[in-house]
């Protein structure tokens, strides 16, 4: 997957907005949106958020989790613990990402979050990293790994499993005897 | 006809229809077109921007562009002239003209269908009556009964009766003061509240004011004092206005620091020195090069240059860090500037309106300082570069990345580009005071640049030449011993093309007229060439600059003398 693509399916989430407009309900496919009151705060998908706000139609709130306070105790969490903690969103890099993009102005101490989040998605890929040298050295089948999100399984999807192809086949090549079609090797 | 409602008499109805932007070559107009640009980009409405730089080219970008288009948009051009007689448009095309220049042509104003004002209301209040200066005819009636009266007789008979006698003669007498109101009406040009002001405001009331836009509106507000085209004391009021727009987009958090990421643009009111590039530049350089001070002191002289250096001494600032880029200097130091200046200024004959102007400065991201002033002479820089590989459209987009902040490399270019300028205008300025180039021919005081020296290149753009005018009778006025330079204007020639042997002439009026700055220039320029039946060239939308061949330059002088005694 690219990473784009991930970025597409985290802008499904819900973000509070303040708008400035009033309109009636919006119905699409995917759900339905609104209705818009200029000064009363509504749910949107964020792709719709990031849209509006570009074309300052509302205010965007950040949501309940980004905040120093909460961000720091997650911080220390993921540090204290061995494994995987529980992120408070599933998509928190995109969402993170999208907003301090287009509602820098909205969203108080921006800088800071922004840092707080770098470290705690560099402490998870070190996390990660190290469980895969674990995993390949110890040479098990399966491995479980509890909270991860998919941005952070996408950055070693494509590699993982064309790694553990490749070991597959030599393995296979040691075990199965002559006959096997050396042409299988890319 | 002006336009009441923002939103309904304009904004509304563009929504949904395909826009065309006619845009002049200079700061603030490139900045009333990118609050523009932003508002539509926000709405979705589709448009084609075209740089123009004087009525030709108007007329040709329209000619081109005008397909299918009904609604055009005019931004500091075509006020003062009558746009639909000069571009002969189709019955359905609407134009919306937000321009400075006055005075407003009359067409312009009283067309109430195909022609909308976005101005002031206050600034058109000097405009004649619709009475004084249209008439519906009556004449009609009249000349078709002298051709029925003798068909026999075959030549039309002038009716004796006293009816007709009298109502020629109101026509005549109307027609004389039509003409004596035209010519007070139009005799003096201005400029009113700067385009990029009034967008913005206008952007306010839609609710869709920003920070950027803001500031696009103060560099605008600053281009029109920056290049004299409006007096102090607007200047003031309308940095007035625009403090209390900064204070609300610009709030400082209860701690005191600012909650905003460093990267969002923040914009500070502060009275800044009137150095011109000082943090761009060494401190000895900008000071030499900036209008008042350097005016007051005389710079360019030996002695000048004696007197500063007494006074960078006395306040305390080392020559050798002076002479070294601001940057480096000392921390303690830069931050003493203003106040050391302020303190020993009177000594030497400065008051404080030359040293101090209170203007706004911004800063985005770490390094990225710049006030308002140094913004403008920047965006003036690129607009007018003198590379001619490029073509005009390409400065203007230049000029448009330097606005939207994309680039730090083009903002120091055009740092660069603005340094040059400023060199150039100083030494031209001290040749001419050096070699008495400036003579007074009775009514007015002239000089030219001569032909062929390396700084006249810069001067064949309006922007500079503007300025290079002002400089010149400032600094002229404070030299000479004659009493009555004060009051008299300057007429400045610049050679502009030297293949086709052309030159541009610009007459800017006396200093002592400074709390109005009207120009009579361009009506004085107009009847000279009339009388003179000689051909020249008004370009650009500014009517006191003119070109014409360097031939008739002797010619068209002693006309201008005559009329002007």
């Amino acid at each position: 997957m690219d990473p784009s693509e991930v970025e597409f399916l985290a802008e499904k989430e819900h973000v509070t907005i303040v708008p400035n407009f009033s309109q009636d309900m919006i119905y699409l496919i995917s759900g339905d949106v609104g209705p818009f009151t200029a000064g009363l705060p509504v749910s949107v998908p964020l792709w719709l958020a990031v849209n509006l706000k570009q074309r300052q139609k509302c205010r965007v709130f950040p949501p309940d989790w980004m905040t120093i306070e909460t961000l720091q105790e997650k911080k220390q969490a993921e540090m204290d613990s061995r494994f995987f903690t529980e992120m408070p969103s599933p998509f928190y890099i995109e969402i993170t990402q999208l907003l301090l993009q287009c509602a820098t102005d909205d969203i108080p101490r921006a800088d800071e979050i922004r840092t707080l989040i770098k470290d705690i998605w560099d402490l998870r890929i070190a996390k990660l990293r190290s469980s895969i040298d674990v995993f390949i050295k110890s040479e098990e089948s399966h491995a479980k790994l509890n909270f991860l999100t998919l941005m952070e399984i996408n950055t070693v999807r494509e590699f993982l499993t064309k790694g553990l192809d490749h070991m597959h086949q030599l393995k296979s090549n040691l075990t199965g005897g002559g006959m096997a079609n050396s042409s299988q090797f890319l | 006809m002006l336009v009441k409602d923002f939103k309904k008499d304009f904004y509304d109805t563009l929504q949904r229809q395909r826009v065309l932007v006619l845009v002049a070559f200079d700061v603030d107009a490139l900045c009333a077109c990118k609050i523009l640009q932003y508002l539509f980009h926000c709405d979705q409405v589709v448009y084609t921007v075209v740089p123009v730089d004087g009525l030709q080219s108007l007329e040709q970008a329209y000619l081109e562009n005008a397909e299918g288009i009904r609604q055009v948009v005019l931004i500091n051009c075509g006020a003062t002239v009558d746009i639909v007689d000069l571009l002969q448009p189709e019955e359905h095309v609407r134009f919306y003209i937000c321009d400075s220049h006055r005075p407003v042509d009359i067409h312009n104003f009283y067309n109430a269908v195909q022609v909308k004002l976005l101005m002031r209301e206050d600034e058109l209040s000097t405009i004649p009556s619709y009475d004084e200066v249209f008439r519906d005819d009556e004449e009609d009636s009249d000349q078709s009964d002298e051709e029925n009266d003798d068909p026999e007789s075959g030549y039309k008979k002038k009716r004796f009766d006293d009816e007709s006698i009298l109502r020629r003669q109101e026509r005549r007498q109307w027609n004389e003061e039509r003409v004596r109101i035209l010519f007070d009406y139009t005799k003096f040009t201005s400029y009113g509240t700067s385009v990029a002001m009034v967008m913005f405001e206008s952007a306010w009331k839609l609710s869709k004011d920003t920070n950027n836009l803001l500031w696009l509106a103060i560099v605008g507000v600053t281009d029109q004092y920056v290049h004299f085209k409006t007096p102090r004391d607007k200047y003031m009021e309308d940095v007035i206005a625009l403090q209390s727009h900064v204070s609300r987009h610009n709030q400082r958090g209860s701690d005191g620091e600012s909650l905003l990421s460093v990267n969002c643009l923040r914009i500070s009111f502060e009275e800044e020195l009137h150095l011109n590039l000082y943090r761009h530049w060494t401190l000895f350089d900008s000071i030499c090069h900036s209008m008042p001070i350097a005016c007051k002191l005389r710079l360019w002289t030996l002695k000048g240059q004696k007197r500063l250096h007494e006074f960078l001494a006395e306040m305390g600032l080392p020559i050798a860090q002076c002479k070294q880029q601001f940057s480096a200097m000392d921390i303690t130091l830069r931050s003493e500037v203003k106040a050391r200046m302020q303190e020993y200024m009177n000594k030497y004959g400065l008051e404080n309106q030359d040293i101090v102007l209170p203007s706004f400065s911004m800063q985005f991201g770490y390094k990225n300082l710049l006030c308002a002033t140094d913004y403008v002479l920047a965006c003036a820089a690129s607009l007018e570069s003198l590379d001619s590989s490029k073509l005009q459209t390409d400065n203007f987009l230049l000029a448009s990345d330097i606005l939207q902040r994309s680039s730090p490399e083009k903002t120091d270019a055009a740092l660069e580009g603005a340094r040059a300028q400023l060199r150039s205008l100083v030494s031209q300025v001290q040749s001419s005071l050096d070699m008495h180039q400036i003579i007074s021919a009775g009514p007015f005081l002239y000089v030219f640049v001569q032909e062929g020296t390396a700084d006249s290149r810069f001067f064949s753009q309006p922007m500079s030449l503007i300025r290079l005018a002002r400089f010149t009778l400032q600094a002229h006025c404070s030299v000479t011993r004659n009493k009555r330079a004060q009051s008299l204007p300057l007429v400045l020639g610049a050679p502009l093309s030297l293949e086709e042997g052309t030159c541009l002439i610009i007459g800017i009026p006396p200093l002592d007229t400074d709390d109005e700055r009207k120009n009579f220039f361009g009506k004085a320029f107009e009847q000279a060439a009339q009388s003179t039946n000689m051909t020249v060239k008004c370009n650009g939308f500014d009517t006191f600059i003119i070109e014409m061949r360097i031939e008739d330059r002797s010619k068209f002088f002693d006309a201008l003398i005559s009329i002007l005694q």
